[in-house]
């Protein structure tokens, strides 16, 4: 049916919102807008390439976010996104994204970590998050393989001194040595990766080392 | 030569283009027609070539890409100017770095001359603009071809 007319409001605060290159295009309803039944449709453009193309899985639909991450999985090509609302005969003018440019901006989220305590160590493992994957039986890519560089910052706060004590890692296990027993230790760990930087996504627990085990001598008397 | 670059501070460069990107990607309108991202491109050179795309490239925006852009705005004048300033200085530590050991291969110069070409496409105002839009391409190629860990 075409529209009539295209006089609604647009969309607003069109952005992409991208995890481990898992890259869903969000918006809000049009002002004005209460009470209607409005519906959108969503196009993307692969910058440098001709033409802007239908997003097949979100046309006339009336949720206000659009899972891209097929179409935008080249993740160093960079691409625009837009959408329009739609009620009845009428329109609105396609409200459009920056340029969105997944390597360099999709935040990555913090590795898998496991802690393990000893009277004055902790043992940190850490194991490197997953990329957004297309289907679930798809064998796992790491963001390693991303990025190459990936490293982690990662933190320990000493609940009872106060003190806060940070490095920044590119091995997968890190053991604190130096600790006191029974103390209550706040550990953070963030990924890092290269280019501008990203809003940090951390990982946090608090963990106490073990008390003194102290050894009982049966004496024969 | 990978650590040859290894003393630029990146995140400054990065910084200052963060801050102008919107600016002048909003004013590239050609969305079809790219410079640099022709990623067979970029992603296709190897790492004995690293060193010559990289001094191509900063003589590109050296010797077009900045001569060639108007400006208005005082802000984003600024930030250029202090990424022009780093490519200088990239440019130079380079020179020192390598001394003479850039051999230029013929899919390093056919890079280059891609990237020429993609540039005479537009109008010389319009390509340098695009050209600044694109800087975040650049510097993650430096980023990922000058400073990978020492394991690879």
């Amino acid at each position: 049916v075409p529209y009539a007319f295209c006089g609604l409001p647009k969309p607003t605060n069109i952005t992409f919102l991208s995890i481990n290159m898992k890259n869903v295009l969000h918006w809000s309803r049009p002002e004005g807008l209460h009470g209607v039944e409005v519906t959108y449709t969503v196009q993307y453009f692969i910058y440098g390439q001709r033409k802007w193309l239908s997003a097949s899985k979100c046309t006339s639909i009336s949720r206000t976010y659009c899972d891209l991450s097929v179409e935008t999985s080249d993740y160093e090509r960079q691409f625009y996104a837009k959408v329009k609302a739609i009620w009845e005969t009428r329109c609105s003018e396609w409200a459009e994204t920056e340029r969105f440019y997944p390597f360099l901006e999709t935040q990555v989220s913090p590795p898998e970590v496991a802690l393990t305590t000893g009277e004055k160590s902790i043992s940190i493992a850490l194991t490197a998050p997953e990329k957004w994957k297309r289907n679930p039986q798809d064998s796992p890519v790491s963001m390693q393989q991303v990025y190459p560089n990936l490293k982690y910052n990662v933190s320990v706060y000493d609940t009872k001194s106060g003190r806060t004590w940070s490095q920044c890692i590119t091995n997968s296990t890190l053991v604190l040595s130096w600790l006191e027993p029974s103390t209550l230790y706040c550990v953070r760990v963030e990924s890092l990766v290269p280019g501008p930087t990203r809003l940090p996504l951390p990982w946090k627990q608090c963990i106490s080392t073990l008390e003194v085990q102290t050894s009982t001598w049966k004496v024969k008397v | 030569l990978r650590r040859c670059l290894v003393s630029v501070d990146m995140r400054l460069l990065e910084k200052s283009f963060q801050e102008i990107r919107r600016t002048l990607q909003t004013k590239d309108t050609f969305k079809n027609v790219t410079i640099l991202s022709t990623l067979e491109n970029l992603r296709s050179i190897k790492p004995v070539d690293v060193c010559c795309v990289t001094n191509n490239l900063l003589t590109f925006y050296r010797d077009r890409v900045f001569k060639d852009h108007q400006e208005t705005s005082l802000e984003v004048v600024r930030r250029i100017s202090r990424i022009a300033n780093s490519f200088l200085h990239m440019q130079k530590t380079l020179e020192q770095c390598v001394h003479r050991q850039c051999h230029c291969s013929q899919e390093a110069t056919n890079a280059t001359r891609t990237i020429h070409d993609n540039y005479n496409q537009l109008e010389v105002s319009s390509a340098a603009l695009k050209s600044l839009g694109e800087l975040n391409i650049f510097l993650a190629w430096i980023d990922r071809n000058h400073q990978e860990t020492s394991a690879t």
